[in-house]
């Protein structure tokens, strides 16, 4: 898969996630990223330093990354042997090895598999022992390649918070590739949209990262700038929110309503689309609200116009 | 047919009597194609591997040879080791004909190409995932050589068994560079042309036997070591 990226800059100890659809070219930019391939045009820097300039340096550079295939391969030996393969070929002493397979057997829910056969593991057995044998040599970029495809259900939530806490526990830089925006925005911090090889825009509008509250009867998301009542999500987590545009009522006069979330704001943009009109509102934090060109032309709306904004917390999509 | 019999059963009730000499036979077979697969392993192995795993120009010119080789007949390797170790030969001053080492040549010469081919086999058929994966951890090449052959080894140890069913069991290079000595640069497959020859049958199967048990065990040890993989 060719890729086309003008200019992708991760950020060191963030979860990134990639999103795009089959054929998108998420395992190349995976193998770029891991520095297994070398990109045809353009250039790769890893932390300001030229990737493929030298030799050598690239070799160094390569064991600072690691990559989690989609379907891992695992050595025809022990769980315990595959998991220290990166250690023992960075001549690391045995009494540590022994404790950090010990460790990341343990993290990665596989305590007392050392001695077991690798290749005799299911595919979900097997796609940890791969994490565990990445998460072994601490690596600072950790990349995956879609981490939960032979996963089963039960184990999906155990593998999303498992990359969250190898970036809690060792600062490490996790990107993970995955066709599932919620899955994505439910464990990354930052999301990469990636289309037929180009960066794309995932069409998410009114998406924010933050943090749950509880505080009175009610649960809320807390972006840092504005507070949106939701309903409390199944997982009891979430770090994004997003409300469809549409979904969100807009009015020159204070709406009378049951909707919980209602905001007072300032008219910042307006766009003309095929049939309705994009208009951007700042609140704290900037909605875009997507009306008809009817009710665009009745309310007279400009930019500068005080507005008020509604949208039921049933509107608000938990990630 | 019942002098057939007859003979090998009188060449079982003289077993103790001959057994020296059978013995010697047996183990000078077992020695010089032992030495013989073990050098064209050594060679043979890397240069499976450095073919299996290298793009070059030619690459699948190379792979035709090598398979082609394999096939090679043993009194043409006969010849060519002769013609080599002859006293008029290249490496004539060395004075090895007509000693175990010539046949260990000669066997050497048929059994790297098996070596050779079956280790390329081995390097293709192996996952393209392991590789990426031992270049992924961070090990050096020659870390990931090991593990490749570790990955390979099974396949391996067919290539080496085949190589060494084949350099036991050939007649032909063994009895021109050789001679066939009694006591000396006898082996098996030699005694056995030699006692057919005389119409000593029954000494002729027996060996056979022996040659066919010796074939058997290999066969067995190989599956057992096929078997510790499930």
């Amino acid at each position: 898969m060719a890729l086309r990226i003008a200019e992708l800059s991760l950020v060191a100890g963030r979860v990134y996630a990639i999103v795009g659809p089959n054929g998108a070219g998420k395992t190349t930019l995976l193998k770029l990223l891991a520095l297994l391939e070398r990109p045809s045009a353009g250039r790769l820097l890893f932390c300001g330093e030229e990737c493929w300039e030298r030799r050598r340096r690239l070799w160094q550079l390569r064991r600072r990354v690691t990559l989690v295939e989609q379907h891992p391969l695992l050595f025809d030996t022990t769980v315990a042997r595959n998991v220290d393969y990166g250690l023992r070929v960075r001549g690391v002493p045995r009494a540590v090895r022994r404790e950090r397979v010990a460790q990341c057997l343990s993290l990665v829910g596989l305590a007392g598999f050392e001695n077991r056969r690798a290749r005799a593991l299911s595919g979900g057995e097997a796609q940890r022992v791969a994490v565990a044998r990445a998460a072994a040599l601490r690596p600072e970029v950790m990349l995956l390649d879609e981490p939960t495809s032979n996963v089963d259900e039960p184990s999906v939530a155990f593998m999303e918070e498992l990359l969250r806490s190898l970036n809690e526990l060792y600062g490490t830089t996790v990107v993970f590739a995955t066709h599932d925006l919620t899955r994505a925005y439910r464990v990354a911090d930052e999301v990469v949209g990636l289309a037929a090889g180009e960066l794309a825009d995932l069409g998410t509008e009114n998406l924010f990262a933050g943090e749950l509250k509880w505080h009175g009867e009610g649960c809320w998301f807390d972006t840092g700038k504005i507070q949106v009542a939701v309903l409390p999500p199944a997982a009891g987590v979430a770090r994004h929110m997003s409300i469809a545009a549409e979904e969100i009522v807009l009015s020159r006069a204070p709406i009378v309503t049951s909707a919980r979330n209602r905001f007072v704001g300032r008219i910042t943009g307006l766009r003309e689309e095929k049939h309705t009109v994009a208009v951007s509102v700042d609140v704290g934090e900037v909605l875009r609200v997507r009306i008809t060109k009817l009710s665009f032309q009745e309310m007279r709306l400009a930019v500068g116009s005080t507005v008020h904004l509604a949208f039921k917390t049933s509107s608000v999509r938990l990630f | 047919m019942s002098e057939v019999f007859a003979g090998l059963w009188r060449n079982c009730a003289t077993l103790a009597q001959a057994h020296h000499e059978i013995l010697s036979i047996v183990g000078l077979s077992l020695s010089v194609s032992a030495v013989a697969t073990a050098m064209a392993a050594l060679v043979g192995v890397p240069v499976g591997f450095a073919i299996g795993l290298a793009e070059f120009p030619g690459r699948r010119l190379v792979i035709t040879i090598f398979n082609s080789l394999m096939a090679i007949p043993t009194v043409v390797v006969g010849l060519f080791v002769y013609c080599l170790v002859t006293s008029q030969g290249p490496l004539g001053a060395f004075g090895l004909l007509f000693t175990p080492w010539a046949m260990v040549m000669g066997q050497f010469v048929l059994g790297t190409p098996i070596a050779v081919a079956l280790t390329i086999s081995a390097v293709q058929s192996l996952d393209p995932r392991v590789r990426l994966t031992i270049v992924s951890l961070g090990a050096g090449r020659i870390r990931g050589a090991v593990t490749l052959v570790s990955e390979a080894r099974f396949a391996l140890v067919a290539a080496i068994v085949a190589s060494f069913a084949r350099v036991i069991s050939e007649v032909g290079s063994a009895m021109i560079v050789g001679g066939n000595i009694k006591g000396y640069t006898r082996t098996m497959t030699t005694a056995i042309a030699l006692e057919t020859s005389k119409g000593e049958f029954g000494q002729a199967i027996f060996l056979g036997i022996v040659l066919l048990l010796l074939a058997f065990s290999l066969n067995i040890f190989f599956q057992r070591l096929q078997g510790t993989r499930s």
